[in-house]
């Protein structure tokens, strides 16, 4: 590159937004600006500088026939796909009344074109929000599923008569004394009544999260929080009003021995 | 919605993105055709093809490395510097020429934007202009050579008898110049 008063490829940056390096310099500072990003950024703001100069022109103004002519000129490019690039002995007798309809049959085309196009767009939106709503169910799956297979997570099942349904699943984390309870085939509830989990410390029940179950009768509660201190030695669900409550009022519904502790 | 999704439903075919993308740009696009050109007809040619390049090329426009606006003024540029070379070839072929004061002929609509873009618009012009006021004389006429009239260094310091390595410091000064003043003002901001 030519120009010894320049040191760095910084000092060329405001030439080339400008386009008064030669075109053997522009080259070579190509090639250093595909692999530096702080050039690239450099060479951006000074397009910017060099953007805003056309401001400083005397106040001209394009007619309105520019903006016509530049809204019919982007969707013909649509309709471009259509065969008619064989340019035809132009006096041909027919050539104005094909002209005509060619004429028609392209705003035809144009309309049905635009209206293809919103409908695209609008069924991209709503894909795009389908893909957002999985990715964030993928994701709090994938929480769960990390949380469920760390070591030391044991697996308890709570039940009403040793049966396998209906229960709650618990999963205790004792290195972060946390819980995920998942419930299956439970019954469903009334309104303004929920299901309560309970701890079992020093034989005492500690109140903890309450649940209502989807129709189904699964529910899922993560990040519980286990009680601290004294061993917790069995885990219970209990029916309560919706708020849950500090002490149970109600029959053991579901229970489990937590072995080990 | 952004500048760039806009350019990108532009060259979908999308009409209203076209419209948009032509209020906000067409006018900066015309003022450099124009002031290239010198013509107003054949700034609208210019400005006319710049776009139907912008549909062609938007797959290429690069987000992170340049403002749609600085996209498009470059290409408008680049049209009418190889219009002016086109036409300057076809007057040595001719032997004719045609004059044009750019300072009288002035175009007949105003640009198709809200008031509050219109306002922000004046500012932007009021400000560049009160910075390349600031710039030394030589300063100016170095980077309006290379901007407008499309030569190199080496161009512009044969075109001014000047050393090649002053014209480069005052392209260069000059142009830093203008960057820092001019930041607030870009039409997008750079992290």
């Amino acid at each position: 590159m030519s120009g010894a008063e320049f040191g760095t490829p910084q000092d060329l940056a405001a030439a080339y937004a400008l386009g008064a390096l030669d075109d053997a310099e522009a080259k070579a500072f190509e090639a250093l600006l595909a692999r530096d990003a702080e050039l690239a950024r450099e060479v951006a703001e000074y397009r910017e500088v060099a953007a805003l100069l056309a401001l400083a022109q005397p106040a001209a103004a394009p007619t309105s026939a520019l903006r016509a002519r530049v809204l019919a000129a982007a969707p013909q490019r649509q309709a471009s796909v259509i065969p008619l690039r064989k340019p035809g002995p132009i006096w041909m007798p027919w050539a104005l009344a094909a002209s005509l309809l060619l004429a028609a049959w392209m705003g035809a085309a144009r309309g049905r074109l635009g209206l293809r196009l919103e409908q695209a767009y609008a069924e991209l939106a709503q894909r795009n929000t389908l893909l957002a709503q999985r990715d964030t169910l993928l994701e709090s799956r994938e929480r769960t599923l990390s949380a469920l297979l760390a070591p030391g997570v044991e697996l308890y099942q709570l039940t009403a008569t040793g049966d396998p349904a209906p229960g709650v699943q618990l999963f205790w984390d004792r290195k972060r004394n946390t819980a995920i309870i998942h419930s299956f085939g439970v019954k469903a509830l009334a309104a303004d009544r929920a299901y309560q989990l309970w701890f079992i410390q020093d034989g005492k029940p500690v109140p903890s999260i309450t649940f209502r179950p989807e129709a189904d009768g699964r529910a899922q509660v993560e990040a519980i929080a286990v009680p601290s201190g004294a061993a917790v030695t069995a885990a219970a669900v209990t029916e309560e009003p919706l708020g849950g409550s500090p002490q149970p009022t109600s029959a053991i519904y579901l229970v489990a021995k937590l072995s080990g502790a | 919605m952004t500048d760039a999704e806009l350019l990108a439903r532009a060259a979908l075919g999308d009409e209203r993105a076209v419209g948009t993308v032509y209020d906000r740009f067409g006018q900066m696009m015309y003022a450099v055709a124009y002031r290239i050109v010198r013509q107003p007809g054949d700034a609208e040619e210019v400005v006319a093809e710049a776009f139907a390049q912008a549909w062609r090329d938007a797959g290429r426009f690069e987000a992170g490395r340049g403002s749609v606006a600085a996209w498009l003024t470059v290409m408008s540029r680049s049209r009418a510097l190889d219009f002016v070379r086109a036409r300057a070839r076809r007057e040595r072929i001719t032997g004719t020429a045609q004059r044009s004061d750019p300072e009288r002929t002035l175009g007949m609509s105003a640009p198709a934007v809200g008031p509050d873009a219109a306002v922000e618009a004046k500012e932007r012009e009021r400000r560049v202009a009160e910075a390349l006021a600031d710039l030394s004389p030589p300063q100016r006429t170095a980077i309006e050579l290379a901007f407008f009239e499309g030569l190199s260094h080496s161009e512009i310091a044969e075109r001014l008898n000047e050393p090649l390595g002053t014209v480069k410091t005052r392209v260069r000064l000059g142009m830093l110049k203008l960057r820092e003043s001019l930041k607030p003002y870009f039409y997008e901001r750079f992290a």
